[in-house]
């Protein structure tokens, strides 16, 4: 049954934060190919970068938050209401595209920073049937940052503005850590839909550590939620002990205090930063490498780095507790850490001095992301929910419906800002 | 439209009627409401209001329920309950009153995203920017508005159904005493919070050797209560800062001419913005047979259709005027307080106004439904 499936997004490529929008992406791409009719509804972006966006790419959003090249200390209060709660020109921009586009499912992802709360109890209002797709703790975020009077606008004080969706979440961890920190619990229950990694571009591994140099990887933010510092640290015990080794860092963020923190360090010639690369080529990059590594926060809902690196026969070093733990088996498919630096150089050191057997490991993880965790599986699985939440349902004519969220909006700002 | 079953009525205030929460005409209206639609079959009611705790009981059989208060920001008006999204399910007619009000653009944006209907009814709280220039009252159903004047004041705001309904006043409550009227002459009763737009320096400056008054009120301005009082020294002038229902029925029927003097500029000299929507106790006294001198304030004057049992002054020479009339028995005439309840339970009773009601809402419910 062919689908009229409406995504909205907060980012969509090229400019991400990270896994969850790249997801939401090759999801949404994905189920066009399979003969669904798509349209993602995002931001326009705040980088001034001409990009190729195909027409079913709504990019009509205003973006309050996340803005890829503006720290977030720098905003203020205001804009971090118009980022989780309410933005009025994003909720019109929605109503719009449920009023023309007519889909038989909306598909939310990555809400933050575009008014997601308004936009859901939009959804709840005209009936439409949607899905939350949780790559991160949005509810916490609305929970954590809107006062409860002003969620009230929104029949979301406690859960109830999710109540009509389907939820789908990256892990259990994920949804753990939504209802300590919320009290959010979905009773209508929620789907685990795990990451997973598109590997149709990947390469054939190239040999390991080839002339006795152990080549690592990272791929992410540049932060220290993402563990960066815990790299460059590392680095420094290994260069001391007398290992050879380099280590290359994709992604984007706060590269000049760690290109600083290496040079103090005396890793010029050991750790690189080359920035972000494409998804497919990112992939094909993994062949070169021995190991990736994540030494990401613990409450990182699910990395879908590592997956691609595993799927690349590149074995990943992860901290144990992160959301992509659950998915992979220690020593079989990865290699688990504290998240401390000492951990983590023990397990590069392991990995350098041939201690650990990475061509059987790398050969685990493909199995493991072929299998359970393929792409394809995991499309089936969205398409199935896309297909079993769909119902008829009309829009309503209502004239005064814009009325109405212009209200909401209001009143949300003036309950929040007197 | 629903035929044997009943149609569920919500009313929404911020506050109610008693002394844990306002004493307050509006408050008082919210009441009156109810028990008029009482009287017509084929309605089920309950009133939902906000307090400091949660609370449930009954008023002259209606359920009210008080729900805690979850708002932010202080003031009666701006009291809200995010609750209302579980409490108003299943309710076929929600009446918004004080709508005008930060607690009615809350509301409003509640009942319209649960898609009952919603009628709105501004008893003088507030003049809220988001429902009026903001254009939120045109979420509402349908408008009640409490005198001609109440309506024009929102009526350039609201383009749709839309009714005036003067009162109610419950007639079998108020009611005159068997006695000589003549008991009473000479005695003036003035019921209304002391505030100084109520103007009642204006009584008190205008007010004769020869007459007594009484006035029954709530101090809410301290300053203004201090000013009555050595204004009224020298004059025969009696305050009752607390009377409950009984007691003012008594001194009600211990009178001969009742007068409500609201200005639109107060004593300080501060200009206030609707001063008198309906005046409620205006309509008790003519219930009670007093005749009525009323200010030219607001909607007052709308009180008054026939000048043998109401006049209407607009200055203190005019005030004077009429107390001088009444101090020499050549007004009221004798049958004034007849005249006044009669007019009373004809077009301000509760009766009268809750067949009007349940007609309005029948209208509203039906034409949501098309």
């Amino acid at each position: 049954m062919a689908l009229r499936i409406l995504f909205l997004t907060n980012l969509y490529p090229p400019f991400v934060i990270g896994g969850y929008e790249i997801a939401c992406a090759q999801t949404a791409e994905a189920m066009r190919s399979r003969g669904h009719e798509v349209q993602v509804l995002t931001t326009w972006s705040h980088v001034p970068q001409e990009t190729k966006t195909p027409e079913w790419v709504r990019r009509r959003l205003d973006l309050h938050w996340y803005v890829p090249h503006m720290p977030n200390q720098t905003l203020e209060a205001r804009d971090l209401h118009s980022a989780v709660c309410s933005s009025y020109s994003n909720t019109l921009h929605l109503l719009d595209a449920l009023t023309n586009f007519r889909p038989d499912v909306v598909s939310a992802w990555n809400l933050t920073g575009i008014g997601g709360l308004a936009m859901m109890d939009l959804l709840n209002h005209v009936g439409v049937p949607w899905t939350l797709y949780l790559g991160d703790r949005v509810p916490v975020d609305i929970a954590a940052n809107v006062p409860a009077d002003v969620r009230g606008i929104f029949n979301a004080r406690g859960g109830e503005v999710y109540e009509q969706a389907r939820i789908f979440s990256v892990s259990q961890n994920l949804l753990d850590e939504i209802e300590a920190e919320s009290s959010i619990s979905f009773p209508q229950g929620a789907d685990i839909v795990a990451g997973w990694a598109d590997l149709s571009q990947s390469l054939p591994h190239q040999p390991y550590l080839q002339n006795g140099k152990a080549r690592f990887v990272a791929a992410s933010s540049i932060g220290p939620h993402k563990g960066t510092e815990l790299i460059v640290e590392a680095s420094a015990q290994l260069q001391s002990s007398g290992v050879d080794f380099s280590v290359d860092i994709f992604g984007e963020g706060d590269v000049p205090r760690y290109v600083d923190m290496a040079k103090r360090l005396r890793l010029e010639e050991r750790v690189r930063f080359l920035g972000s690369l494409p998804y497919t080529d990112l992939l094909r990059a993994y062949s070169a490498y021995d190991a990736f590594l994540c030494p990401t926060w613990e409450r990182d809902p699910f990395p879908f780095a590592p997956l691609g690196a595993a799927g690349c026969y590149t074995p990943p070093i992860l901290t144990r507790n992160c959301g992509t733990s659950e998915r992979l088996v220690d020593g079989v498919h990865c290699i688990k850490i504290e998240r401390t630096t000492e951990d983590l150089a023990r397990a590069m050191a392991e990995v350098a001095a041939g201690r650990v057997d990475l061509a059987k490991m790398g050969r685990a993880g493909r199995r493991l992301i072929e299998g359970d965790l393929s792409f394809e599986r995991h499309l089936d699985k969205m398409e199935r929910a896309f297909e079993e939440s769909a119902r008829p349902w009309e829009m309503l004519d209502d004239p005064k419906l814009p009325l109405l969220l212009f209200l909401k909006h209001n009143l949300s700002v003036r309950l929040r800002f007197g | 439209m629903k035929s044997a079953e009943k149609f569920r009525i919500a009313h929404l205030s911020p506050a109610y009627f008693s002394p844990d929460s306002y004493v307050g005409g509006g408050e008082r209206y919210v009441d009156y409401l109810a028990q008029s639609l009482q009287m017509v079959a084929g309605f089920e009611q309950a009133i939902f209001s906000i307090g400091p705790d949660d609370q449930l009981f009954l008023r002259n059989g209606i359920p009210v329920r008080v729900l805690k208060n979850e708002s932010s920001h202080p003031g009666m008006t701006n009291a809200l309950s995010t609750r209302l999204w579980r409490e108003l399910e299943g309710f076929d007619l929600v009446h918004i009153h004080q709508c005008l009000t930060l607690f009615g653009a809350f509301s409003t944006s509640i009942v319209r995203s649960l898609k009952i209907p919603a009628i709105g009814t501004d008893l003088g709280g507030g003049e809220d920017p988001q429902m009026l220039r903001g254009r939120g009252i045109e979420l509402l159903d349908g408008l009640i508005s409490i005198s001609k004047y109440a309506h024009n004041l929102v009526g350039s705001h609201f383009k749709g159904p839309h009714d005036i309904l003067i009162g109610p006043v419950d007639t079998d409550r108020f009611v005159p005493a068997s006695r000589e009227p003549s008991a009473n002459a000479g005695q003036i009763l003035c019921v209304s919070r002391i505030l100084p737009h109520k103007g009642i320096d204006r009584v008190i400056a205008a007010l004769p050797a020869s007459l007594s008054l009484t006035i029954v009120g709530r101090p809410y301005h301290q300053a203004y209560y201090e000013l009555l009082v050595k204004m009224a020294e020298g004059k025969k002038v009696r305050f009752v800062l607390e009377a409950d229902d009984d007691a003012l029925l008594d001194i009600y029927n211990k009178s001969a001419v009742f007068v409500q003097a609201s200005t639109a500029r107060d004593i300080y000299g501060n200009n206030i913005a609707k001063p008198e929507l309906m005046g409620l106790t205006t309509l008790e006294a003519m219930s009670c047979g007093l005749p009525v001198i009323v200010s030219d304030a607001g909607s007052l004057p709308e009180l008054v259709t026939d000048d043998r049992f109401g006049q209407v002054f607009s200055s203190h020479d005019d005030l004077v005027a009429i107390f001088e009339k009444v101090a020499a028995g050549a007004w009221p005439p004798p049958e004034a307080g007849e005249l006044a309840r009669s007019h009373v339970i004809s077009h301000h009773g509760l009766n009268a106004i809750g067949v009007r009601l349940a007609d309005f809402y029948r209208r509203t419910i039906a034409s949501k439904k098309n």
